[in-house]
């Protein structure tokens, strides 16, 4: 291809017959001018914490950064909504100069003696540590003063990708967590990895329910500072975002010694596997029972109504995009259920072990790459005649442009995709998408009248 | 759990109201042909604001980062902006890139002119490009300030051309492309040859093309940029609030004539701009274009009445804000709060001078207009000043949905509707959608509540009808479940509350009901004061199972527990789910055991038929008053299938509920209580004809209660009941109905006979709670 950049060119493989683990390079740094998608640090911590309904977020810098992450998130409350309004110290030119630590510690007090909150997140984004903030120190002294939580974000944006941003998220949580080690362990799981996009927490407690598998706390989906805190006494971590709280789970295990196992909840297969897992890692053979007669009704609910809709998907070609590397693979799972081919897969932070799975899974002849830019998703998806895109909205128009389909499965969707009627949700969403009337008429040019 | 309530807070920016610098200087260069942009920064900036963009113009929108790392902002960011320029260049062809630097290239003091000279010296194949370095940290301004330093930037590094030409330059503020559209059209009916400077009309809103271009190749181009130099004079659209202006710069340097014009939006201005371009061109008004304006004016007088109704909150950038202030001034759309996110002093006069006539003719004393302030400021504002109606931009969705006020989307971002590059506010069509929009949301508001709100208002009289009409329903819905009378009796025997205490019998409250859907003036709900004992109040909130654990632990301990009672803290029935759940696991583990419980009736139609079923056999209802206007002085407000109730309406809706619930209930043989809360000089005097009304509907006996000053609470101050009055009260009554003369008005998680209360012994959250501090 015509205009890819020489220090991306070892990002971007190409699935050959009976070669596996071609050593994709990933996890790594951004390379300069590239447009990569991937958004930074602080946008990472964000994204994990602020599902945290009660909790204040204030962001410590300059407004764009409150700006643009403020409530774009579909992730849903059951509880008190604070985390939809967003705080930031609004940064100005005179700050920079004389520094932001007095207007920071001034905004937390007044929102202690206003509010009297129990969990303040702290973000501390690019400039901060630059102009000499020392963001920690405010936070130790206000939490010992009020007996309370106020707990630093360390995210300036250039520390790192959004990957180093879970992990800070990660931290913040065990810095709230290890308050509270000692508390007797007590039947039931923690969900981590799962933001409540679209009540898709609470699609998946009622299976747990369902299962009679008690939900002690969850990460960070409709949580509160009163669940979170009980997290330690958990059985059992059951991870469903890896790429973003992998990282918790081995800290939660290191601490606690709570084992954790990965889950799905993304299709069918994944999702009957996933309860399965649980069941069984627990040791609950009534629980395992229970899991097993309800995932064979749903399947046989779900799978009837996708047989009507295979017929018209079969063999049609998407192109993958999205955030980590696990999601990818549920998405090859999916598409290869609905007898479509993957012939696009890319990732914004996929990790090593993640790439040598999809590198497994995918079929000869798929195009691999990680932190794609729009230049190379233009090229691969015309190339390979992909017939839709399932990623985020920053892609969305290219791929109208290209006159190719489109999933959201970002964090701004407004309908579940995940278990079982998730994968209804996907199969409909696909399905209207890729088979809409409007392509045989886009396609087709005026006819003229001269 | 509530929600809570967030009001501006002095030191923190609550909801912002504006974006940062770069974006504005992106957009900037998205107006020039074959332009792209790199953010000097870190990599977030640029991903963000490729969001913010493509989901408002619904184009891909490419902008690159040199992706800052941890050593480039140690070292100095230069060697990945060099390499993030050649990157650019060899991916996207482009003739000119805007390098706009971020908060953080400025923190660190980056020097982006030196290194675009270095970059030429490195590069010679690429010293055609122009490569125009734009400081625009986010702290230093919104996106504003941001798109006019690009402007002015591209003017002051581009080489300009200084021969005449004919041309005339017309710089626009940021608006949608489908308003730079319109102006260019203006100009072109009249045949004036221009320099549209930027012109984002094409490039973010493209057509669907068959092959797709990494680079928009539309827009203003660098060659006409050099001829603005020469040009016969600028005309500058907007209000130049801003420093950084472009026609002043083009007049100061190369004395080209400047003249700064508002936008043409609303008829004043429209007019304004034609009679220029028909001077500027000698030509006379096109026929077209006077009817246009003929039926825009016929517009303006349909909807006249509509717009009056208005009082709008208009905020945004501060030209759209003053141009939308003028649009709104001519139609009588009175803007009640008008708020921009930017440092703009000067805004305040020119648009008090523009409203204040509209407000002295409509006779509205209460406007402001506020700079640099956030939404949850502009929210508490448009509370103050009663506003019906907000134009703006999609960030305002959070105030739509708190308020309930229609929001009439105009400006950027728009990113929850389609269509947003496609809005029109300018000249006489644009004029024309916009103002009918903002008549129409007038219109759908009070099309939809006009009903209601009358009804409310005036409908004071029948309220009586209204309640007899639901005590009617409710005989009609009533479904009679035949209760075991002698079992009923045994049980109201051996009830600590029913028997006057006679027996030995011990009972537990469970605390698992924590929401309320009323506010009572007497009430603050605490769920932590162990020394404390009154209703409402409880240590710690139960889990059903919890509960359900509790209550096997009480049975253990206390002998003759036989009565399960649920009583809060907050109403048992706004809470159903986790109270029903309660109630089916005691039942399951104990089948003999009485279920009582207390609620404030407003649920209780909905659920009565339920609480039979549940084996519930009785219930205790707070009635404190059984006519609206004293009802209306005891709570503040009701809550009830999702709509906030004040006043009359929320106490009716109240009262008809207990009414028509006790009904079911005592036709099924349920033995129910009436609650009452002596409130001295307030229903004191009532009382008996709400025993009367306990008694005239079946119920068994009555509880005249003293009244607790609660601290914090509206009715803090209002003298206790004494309890020579309460025994006043209830002697009284006696010859009414049974009355309760031995209340010990129990905490919500009592556990034991009535004077022993033993719940201390089964609080095991308190010591859980203590542990917080101490790791």
């Amino acid at each position: 291809m015509n205009g890819i950049i020489e220090e991306r060119k070892q990002s971007i493989v190409l699935k050959k017959a009976g070669m596996e683990n071609s050593g994709i390079t990933c996890d790594k740094d951004s390379v300069s001018g590239s447009v990569s998608q991937r958004a930074c640090v602080y946008c990472g911590a964000r994204v994990v914490l602020n599902p945290i309904t009660d909790a204040f977020h204030i962001v410590h810098g300059p407004i764009g950064c409150a700006s643009y992450t403020w409530d774009i998130r579909g992730s849903l409350t059951s509880g008190d909504d604070i985390f939809r309004t967003s705080f930031s110290t609004d940064l100005r030119e005179r700050d920079v100069i004389f520094g932001g630590e007095k207007k920071l510690e001034a905004a937390i007090e007044e929102v202690v003696l206003k509010y009297q909150p129990r969990l303040i997140f702290v973000y501390a984004t690019c400039i901060v540590g630059v102009i000499g903030d020392d963001v920690e120190a405010v936070c130790k002294s206000i939490s010992e003063k009020y007996a309370m939580h106020v707990i630093p974000v360390k995210s300036p944006g250039f520390s790192g990708n959004k990957a180093t941003g879970y992990k800070m998220a990660c931290n913040a949580i065990m810095h709230l967590l290890k308050s509270y080690r000692n508390q007797p362990v007590q039947k039931g799981i923690n969900i981590l990895g799962d933001f409540n996009l679209a009540g898709e927490m609470w699609i998946i407690k009622s299976y747990m329910k369902e299962m009679g598998i008690p939900v002690i706390s969850t990460f960070t989906g409709d949580s509160s500072y009163e669940k979170l805190i009980k997290a330690p006494s958990a059985q059992l971590n059951v991870v469903q975002c890896a790429g973003s709280s992998m990282y918790l789970a081995n800290l939660m295990y290191e601490e606690f010694g709570i084992p954790y196992i990965k889950v799905s909840f993304f299709g069918v297969e994944d999702t009957t596997e996933s309860l399965l897992k649980i069941a069984d890692t627990l040791k609950d053979e009534n629980a395992r029972k229970k899991a097993e007669e309800f995932c064979a009704e749903q399947s046989e609910r779900v799978e009837a109504i996708i047989a009507k809709y295979r017929k018209n998907l079969e063999g049609k070609r998407a192109a993958v995009f999205v955030g980590g590397g696990f999601k990818a693979i549920s998405l090859i799972h999916q598409f290869t259920a609905l007898g479509m081919k993957t012939v696009v897969v890319g990732t914004q932070t996929g990790k090593k072990d993640e790439y040598e799975v999809i590198e497994k899974i995918a079929d000869k002849g798929t195009v691999i790459l990680d932190d794609a830019n729009p230049a190379e998703l233009e090229h691969y998806m015309v190339e390979m005649k992909a017939d839709i895109l399932v990623g985020g909205v920053k892609e969305r128009p290219l791929a109208y442009k290209l006159g190719i389909a489109f999933c959201d499965h970002n964090h701004e969707r407004k309908h579940p995709l995940a278990g079982f009627d998730g994968v209804l949700n996907f199969v409909e969403e696909i399905n209207s998408s890729i088979n809409h009337p409007v392509w045989d008429f886009i396609k087709s040019e005026v006819s003229s009248y001269e | 759990m509530s929600k809570t309530k967030i009001d501006p807070l002095v030191h923190l920016n609550s909801n912002p109201c504006k974006m940062c610098m770069p974006l504005g200087s992106v957009t900037a260069f998205y107006g020039i042909r074959k332009s792209i942009s790199i953010l000097h920064g870190s990599q977030g900036c640029s991903t963000y604001i490729r969001r913010h963009m493509a989901t408002h113009y619904n184009e891909p929108i490419d902008i690159a980062s040199s992706s800052l790392t941890e050593e480039g902002t140690v070292f100095g960011g230069e060697k990945n902006l060099m390499t993030g320029l050649r990157n650019l260049i060899e991916v996207y062809h482009p003739e000119m890139i805007g390098v706009s630097t971020t908060c953080l290239a400025e923190t660190i003091g980056e020097d982006v002119p030196a290194m675009i000279e270095k970059f030429y010296y490195a590069y010679p194949e690429y010293k055609d490009i122009e490569i125009i370095s734009v400081s625009s940290p986010g702290y230093g301004g919104t996106q504003f300030e941001g798109y006019y330093r690009a402007l002015s930037s591209i003017l002051a590094n581009v080489k300009m051309d200084t021969a005449p030409n004919q041309y005339i330059n017309v710089i626009l503020p940021p608006m949608s492309p489908e308003d730079v559209r319109l102006i260019k059209g203006a100009f072109e009916a009249f045949e004036i040859p221009i320099i549209l400077f930027p012109d984002i009309s094409d490039n973010l809103d493209r057509e669907f093309e068959k092959d797709y271009k990494k680079l928009p190749s539309h827009g203003t181009s660098i060659d006409e940029i050099r001829k603005m130099a020469g040009a016969r004079m600028t005309i500058e659209l907007g209000m130049s609030f801003q420093k950084a202006s472009p026609g002043r710069y083009l007049s100061d340097v190369y004395q080209v004539q400047y003249l700064p014009l508002h936008l043409p939006v609303g008829i004043r201005d429209t007019d304004i701009f034609y009679e220029l371009l028909s001077k500027l061109s000698g030509k006379k008004i096109p026929e077209r274009l006077k009817s246009l304006r003929g039926r825009y004016a016929d517009a303006m007088i349909d909807a006249h009445k509509y717009n009056a109704d208005a009082r709008a909150v208009v905020y945004g950038e501060p030209d759209f804000v003053f141009s939308t202030i003028r649009l709104c001034a001519e139609n009588g759309v009175m803007p009640v709060v008008v708020a921009t996110g930017s440092v703009v002093l000067e805004m305040k006069e020119v648009i008090e001078n523009e409203i204040r006539a509209l407000a002295d003719r409509f006779m509205i004393r209460n406007f402001d207009i506020v700079d640099d302030v956030d939404f949850k400021t502009i929210e508490a504002l448009a509370v103050k000043n009663h506003a019906n109606l907000m134009i703006g931009n999609s960030d305002g969705r959070r105030m739509e949905e708190e308020l309930h006020i229609p929001l009439v989307r105009r400006g950027f971002p728009i990113h929850d509707r389609v269509g947003g590059q496609r809005l029109r506010s300018v000249l006489y069509e644009g004029s024309m959608t916009f103002m009918e929009e903002i008549a129409n949301a007038v219109l759908s508001r009070k099309e939809v509540d006009f009903r209601d709100r009358l009804y409310h208002k005036y409908y004071k009289q029948e309220e009586e009808t209204l309640l007899e009409k639901m005590n009617k329903d409710a005989v009609i819905r009533t479904v009679y479940v035949p209760v075991d009378r002698k079992k009923m009796e045994e049980k109201t025997r051996s009830h600590p509350c029913y028997n006057g205490c006679a027996s030995e019998s011990a009972r537990i409250h469970l605390p698992v009901a924590p929401k309320c859907n009323i506010q009572c003036n007497y009430c603050v709900r605490k769920f932590d004061c162990p020394n404390e004992s009154r209703p409402g109040v409880t240590s710690h909130v139960l889990s059903p199972e919890e509960a359900f654990a509790r209550y096997k632990l009480a049975k253990e301990k206390v002998k003759n527990l036989n009565v399960v009672g649920i009583a809060g803290p907050g109403d048992t029935l706004a809470n159903f789910d986790s109270t029903r759940r309660t109630l089916e696991l005691i039942r399951e583990y104990d089948p003999d055991v009485t279920f009582c419980l207390s609620t404030n009736g407003l649920c209780l139609p909905e659920y009565a038929q339920d609480l039979i079923s549940l084996g519930v056999t009785h219930v205790t209802v707070t009635m404190n008053a059984v006519d609206i206007r004293i009802g209306a002085k005891i709570i503040q407000y009701v809550k009830y299938n999702g709509m906030l109730f004040e006043g009359e309406s929320a106490a009716a809706i109240l009262l008809s509920n207990q009414l028509a619930g006790l009904r079911i209930l005592t036709a099924a043989g349920i033995i129910c209580k009436v609650n009452i809360v002596t409130l001295k000089g307030i229903n004191d005097l009532h009382i008996q004809e709400v025993v009367k009304t306990a008694k005239e509907i079946g119920c068994y006996m009555t509880n005249i209660m003293p009244f607790i000053q609660v601290k914090g609470s509206v009715f803090e101050n209002l003298e206790a009941t004494s309890t020579q009055d309460l025994a006043q009260l209830r002697k009284e009554c006696s010859p009414l109905m049974k009355q309760m003369t031995h209340c010990k008005q129990c905490r919500a998680d009592a556990v034991g006979t009535l004077n022993d209360d033993r719940f201390k012994e089964f609080d095991y959250s308190e010591a859980a709670c203590k542990s917080v501090y101490n790791g």
